[in-house]
């Protein structure tokens, strides 16, 4: 585009003007970033999860209700089933940590084969499967919090009327974007303490993770496991770990809809803003492009160089801002948000592409009036103006 | 030349022009007859509100006749539309204006190469043909300085530089000197006059300068929306 040059020097021409256009859509680029971001991170996991082929049983009536531990065995037995494990949450306080970061009570010898991407040494696994009060941490948060094998950490219960007293037997690793800020251990030890203390939350299995087969039998096994318990005592509802994570997302509010709508707002007013900045900076120009049509510039060219122009500023304001929202996750520590699941936040490939499309759309937007209004300039009286 | 070499490069017949002003008729040019040929110098005087612009403006296409017809290097430009006459303008025209009216982000060099981007010339065409336009005005020296670096007579020279630089038929200058000191202006006649006897450019300019119209082949007078034809002797003779 042998235009470029030129459209670059007039995106210049005015640099104050340029830049403060450039960085409030930079600034809001940022958080429309973030907050799909949270969404699609959400979806993107969900969607990897699924080639895990796991499916997560909750209570029927919620997450909040028990699911009796005796269902694991069930389960066990069913057609389709590789592996079962409880998954009970157990939100204990460390140290003096105002979040609780995610603890599981689950069983030893078959989680990491439920949660396959986790990769333990077999000695430090060895180990945990033997050590009733033992525990498996991710590399992250170990790493976070300077622990290593052998430490010995205290959890103080806050929804459980017990303490747990545990011995880190291993760390896991696991492929990017999967968490590396879970603690895994062994049910029986929670469920011991639960009884001594003679609490009704003994039992309680809390989730069951379950690996199928195949990915393909998912659909038939939840129905099944559905079925299986629907007129016992405790009816189950089993999905997809993709359909449990949205559950989480959901159970914020309506954040999708929260979030498409703050977007619009944010994606309106900097429409108003670049647009203002660009219909000044072409008045100021009015006798150029008199000038410019005089010598030959067909309304076409000229409108579509504004366009341009203004898209050239919006992009790389809003390359600014993704970037920085990428970068910024990238090396931030997001546990302490605490929110359940999202301690591993990013910002994911495809949320930039929306972003930086969105970018060059508010810069379309913002370059229409003055560009039509560049077109229509008449060359006579634009000739005319005195400057 | 092509279509034009056998008629005149400018031609106006019965052409006359009026503005509406708050619904008030204001007659500029009144049936108007002209022709330049191919080779000529005109320079345009008159009072100031005669219509010396319009007539520029009529012959350049960039605005109609409320009645006449305007034939241009043999193209009528009352049959073109818009966007053809844009185009016909990039292709047989070159503009001269008295506030030079450069592109102040741009260099000397790409103020001059802006009329070749409308063109297919490759990057090294242009270059070559920009460069030819600039030694021409005695600028290739100046060719990365910005307009703003330059004194107002090197900014005419691009301006006429970049006028040139599509090899136009037709040069319109509307007071080329009227924004510079005798020397400056002195520089830029004697630049038109090489471009009308060298390079055999069919030259139209409006002046107010006395001085700088006894540099053109001939002068006509405009009065009131019509032509007095002045000869130079006479002009001379008188004083
Ligand atoms: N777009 C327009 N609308 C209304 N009136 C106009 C318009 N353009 C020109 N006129 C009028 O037409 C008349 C001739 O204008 P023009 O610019 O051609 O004069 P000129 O001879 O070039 O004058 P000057 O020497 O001051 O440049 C003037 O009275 C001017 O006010
Ligand atoms: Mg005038």
């Amino acid at each position: 585009m042998k235009f470029l040059p030129y459209i670059l020097r007039n995106v210049q021409r005015n640099k104050l003007r340029s830049v403060f256009t450039g960085l409030s859509i930079a600034v809001s680029l940022f958080l429309v970033t973030v907050l799909y971001a949270y969404v699609n991170m959400q979806d993107e996991m969900g969607e990897g999860a699924l080639k895990y082929a796991r499916v997560v049983c909750t209570a029927k009536q919620g997450l909040t209700f028990p699911v009796p531990i005796a269902h694991v065995d069930k389960v066990k037995g069913m057609e389709g089933v590789k592996t079962v494990v409880p998954l009970a949450w157990f939100g204990g306080k460390y140290k003096d940590d105002k979040i609780p970061f995610a603890q599981f009570a689950t069983d030893p010898d078959h989680c990491f084969e439920v949660f396959a991407e986790f990769t333990v040494p077999p000695d430090q696994l060895s180990n945990f499967q033997k050590d009733r009060t033992g525990c498996i941490v991710g590399e992250k948060i170990a790493r976070k919090r300077q622990w290593k094998v052998g430490d010995k950490i205290v959890l103080k219960g806050d929804i459980y009327p017990v303490n747990l007293e545990l011995t880190i037997d291993g760390i896991y690793t696991g492929p990017a974007g999967s968490d590396l800020e879970m603690l895994f251990y062994d049910y029986t030890y929670l469920d011991e303490l639960l009884k001594q203390s003679r609490s009704q939350m003994a039992g309680n299995a809390g989730t069951m993770f379950i690996k199928a087969q195949t990915p393909e039998m998912m659909p038939d096994l939840m129905q099944r496991i559905n079925a299986r318990f629907a007129n016992s005592e405790a009816p189950v509802r089993a999905m997809t770990e993709q359909a449990f994570r949205q559950m989480f997302t959901e159970m914020l509010g309506n954040i999708r809809v929260f979030i498409r709508n703050i977007a619009i707002i944010v994606v309106a007013a900097l429409v108003c803003v670049a647009g203002n900045a660009m219909a000044m900076s072409l008045r100021e120009r009015t006798r150029e492009v008199a000038v410019l049509k005089a010598i030959g510039f067909s309304r076409f060219i000229v409108l579509t160089l504004v366009l341009i122009e203004a898209i050239v500023i919006a992009v790389i304001g809003g390359f600014l801002g993704v970037m920085a929202a990428r970068l910024l996750f990238q090396f931030t520590d997001m546990s302490m948000i605490g929110i359940p699941g999202f301690s591993s936040f990013y910002v994911p490939v495809s949320t930039m592409l929306f972003s930086m499309l969105l970018a060059a759309a508010i810069g379309l937007a913002s370059g229409i009036i003055p560009a039509w209004r560049a077109a229509q300039v008449s060359v006579v009286d634009g000739l005319r103006k005195v400057v | 030349m092509p279509a034009g070499s056998e008629r005149a490069v400018v031609e106006l017949r019965g052409v006359s022009k009026e503005y509406m002003r708050d619904k008030i008729r204001v007659p500029v040019l009144s049936n108007t007859n002209l022709d330049i040929p191919h080779g000529d110098f005109v320079a345009v005087m008159g009072p100031s509100g005669s219509g010396k612009s319009t007539l520029l403006n009529l012959a350049a296409g960039l605005d109609r006749p409320t009645t006449g017809t305007v034939t241009v290097a043999g193209t009528e430009l009352n049959q073109l539309s818009e966007s053809k006459l844009t185009r016909w303008r990039s292709q047989h025209l070159g503009f001269i204006f008295q506030l030079y009216n450069l592109m102040p982000v741009l260099t000397a060099f790409e103020n001059v190469e802006l009329p070749l981007l409308l063109t297919s010339l490759s990057r090294r065409q242009r270059a070559e043909h920009v460069e030819t336009a600039l030694r021409i005005v005695g600028l290739q020296e100046r060719m990365d300085h910005f307009p703003r670096q330059l004194s107002g007579g090197q900014e005419q020279r691009v301006a006429i530089a970049r006028a040139l630089v599509n090899d136009p038929v037709l040069l319109l200058a509307d007071e080329p000197t009227g924004n510079l000191d005798a020397a400056a202006a002195q520089e830029i006649m004697d630049l038109l006059q090489q471009l009308n006897e060298e390079f055999e450019k069919t030259i139209v300019m409006v002046t107010h300068d006395p001085r700088a119209a006894r540099r053109a082949r001939r002068m006509l007078h405009l009065e009131k929306g019509t032509f007095v034809e002045t000869e130079l002797d006479a002009l001379e003779a008188a004083g």
